[in-house]
C-alpha cells in the first residue's frame, strides 16, 4: 500500500462511488423496510427500535478510529502520504458517527434508563472518544503547512488508540448502566435471527454510505493539493 | 534468513511509536487499575456487607428488583433489590418510577441508607443484553424452556 500514491486511491475510488451509493441506498432501504415491519421487544417496545441506527454507527466509530490510528503508524513510519490522508479525510466522519451515537443514545436512555446521561464508564468514554475526533480535526487545521499537521495529529490518533478497547469492553470490566454487548460476545449474540439480520443489513447500508462519503472527502482532499500546487507552480 | 532488511531510520520511528504507546497505555491502565471503585458505577448489596460505614453515605446500588416485593404503600414506592447471591436491600422512593422498572428486571438505586433501609433519590432502569419478540417468549414457554417471569 506504500506505493500507491494518494491520486490512484482516489481515482479509484471515485470510479467505484457510484456503485457503492447505489448498494448503499438499498441496504437503507431493506433496512428501513424491515424496522417499520419488525416485532417489538417484549421488554423495551418499539423504544428498541433506536438499536438499528445505534449500534452500526457505535461499531463504526470504532472501526473508523481503528483504521485512522493504523494510517497514522504506517504514515509516520514510512512517510506515506497517502496514509496520512487517509487519516485525515477519516477524521470528520468518526466525529459525526460518534456525534450521532451519543446523540440516538441518549434518547434511549431517557426511554428505558429515565435518564438522558449518566457518567457511567461506557458512556464517559465515549464521550473521550468524540472529543479525540474533534482534538484531530482541530490539530489538522491549526498547521499552516499539512505535513506539520498530519505529523501532530497521527500522535492524537495513535494515543487514541487506548481508548478503543476501553470503549469496548468497558461494560465488562466495571459495572456500567449501560447494557453489555448483545452481539459481538462471547457465546453469541443474544437476540432473535429476525433482529440479527435487521441489524446486520442497517450496519451494512451505513458503511457504504461511510465508504462513498469517505471517498469523497478524499477526492477533495486530492483535488485540493493539486490546485495549490499548480498555482504554487505558475506563479 | 532476512527477507525484508528494515531500513534504519524506519526502524527507529517504529521503535519511538512503540514507546509513546507502550507509556500512555500503561499510565492509563494504572490510572483506570487505581480507580476502578470509583469508574464502577454501583455496587450490589454483597459489596455492601464488606464496607464500613454505609450509614448515611450516598451510594448506588444496582440488582433485580425481587420478585413479590414491588409495592405501593403511603405514596412511597417500597421494593427490594436482590443479587445473584441473594443479599438484598430494602428501599423506599417517593417520585415516580421509571417505565421499565418490573419485578425481577434490572434496577440502579441512587440514595443513602437511613435506619438500614435505602431511601432513593434517584431510580434507574437497566435492562439487560436480550432482545426477543413476545412471540418468541411465547414458544420458548410452550417448549417449557423459559425461565423467566
Amino acid at each position: 500500500m506504500f506505493a500507491i500514491t494518494p491520486n490512484t486511491l482516489s481515482n479509484f475510488m471515485i470510479s467505484l462511488s457510484r456503485y457503492v451509493i447505489l448498494l448503499s441506498l438499498a441496504l437503507i432501504s431493506v433496512s428501513i423496510f424491515l424496522i417499520i415491519f419488525l416485532e417489538n421487544d417484549y421488554y423495551q417496545g418499539i423504544s428498541f427500535k433506536i438499536m438499528f441506527i445505534h449500534v452500526p454507527t457505535a461499531w463504526l466509530s470504532l472501526a473508523i478510529f481503528l483504521l485512522m490510528g493504523i494510517s497514522s503508524i504506517i504514515g509516520l513510519i514510512f512517510k506515506s502520504p497517502t496514509a496520512f490522508t487517509v487519516a485525515r479525510s477519516l477524521s470528520p466522519i468518526g466525529l459525526i458517527m460518534s456525534i450521532i451515537v451519543l446523540v440516538t443514545g441518549s434518547i434511549w436512555g431517557n426511554l428505558t434508563w429515565g435518564a438522558y446521561w449518566v457518567w457511567d464508564a461506557r458512556l464517559t468514554s465515549m464521550l473521550i472518544l468524540a472529543f479525540i475526533y474533534l482534538g484531530h480535526i482541530l490539530l489538522l487545521h491549526s498547521f499552516e503547512h499539512f505535513q506539520k499537521a498530519d505529523f501532530a495529529s497521527s500522535i492524537l490518533a495513535i494515543i487514541g488508540l487506548v481508548n478503543l478497547p476501553i470503549v469496548k469492553f468497558s461494560v465488562d470490566w466495571w459495572t456500567t448502566l449501560h447494557q453489555e454487548s448483545s452481539v459481538l460476545r462471547m457465546g453469541g449474540p443474544s437476540m432473535t435471527n429476525d433482529y440479527l439480520i435487521t441489524l446486520l443489513v442497517s450496519f451494512f447500508g451505513i458503511f457504504m454510505l461511510t465508504i462513498f462519503w469517505f471517498s469523497n472527502i478524499f477526492y477533495i482532499i486530492v483535488e485540493k493539493r493539486k490546485m495549490e500546487r499548480s498555482i504554487l507552480l505558475n506563479d | 534468513m532476512r527477507i525484508i532488511k528494515l531500513n534504519n531510520q524506519i526502524k527507529k520511528r517504529f521503535i519511538f511509536l512503540l514507546i509513546i504507546f507502550a507509556c500512555f497505555s500503561t499510565s492509563v491502565f494504572l490510572i483506570s487499575y487505581s480507580l476502578k471503585d470509583q469508574i464502577a458505577y454501583f455496587v450490589e448489596p454483597t459489596d455492601l456487607k464488606s464496607m464500613n460505614s454505609i450509614e448515611n453515605k450516598y451510594l448506588r446500588v444496582g440488582g433485580l428488583v425481587k420478585k413479590n416485593s414491588l409495592k405501593f404503600l403511603d405514596g412511597n414506592w417500597v421494593f427490594e433489590v436482590i443479587d445473584q447471591n441473594q443479599n438484598s436491600v430494602n428501599v423506599v422512593f417517593s417520585k415516580t418510577l421509571p417505565n421499565l422498572v418490573e419485578e425481577n428486571k434490572g434496577i440502579i438505586v441512587e440514595g443513602k441508607f437511613i435506619d438500614n433501609i435505602f431511601v432513593a433519590e434517584i431510580v434507574l432502569a437497566k435492562h439487560d443484553e436480550n432482545y426477543m419478540p413476545q412471540s418468541a417468549i411465547d414458544k420458548l414457554k410452550e417448549e417449557g424452556i423459559w425461565r423467566g417471569n
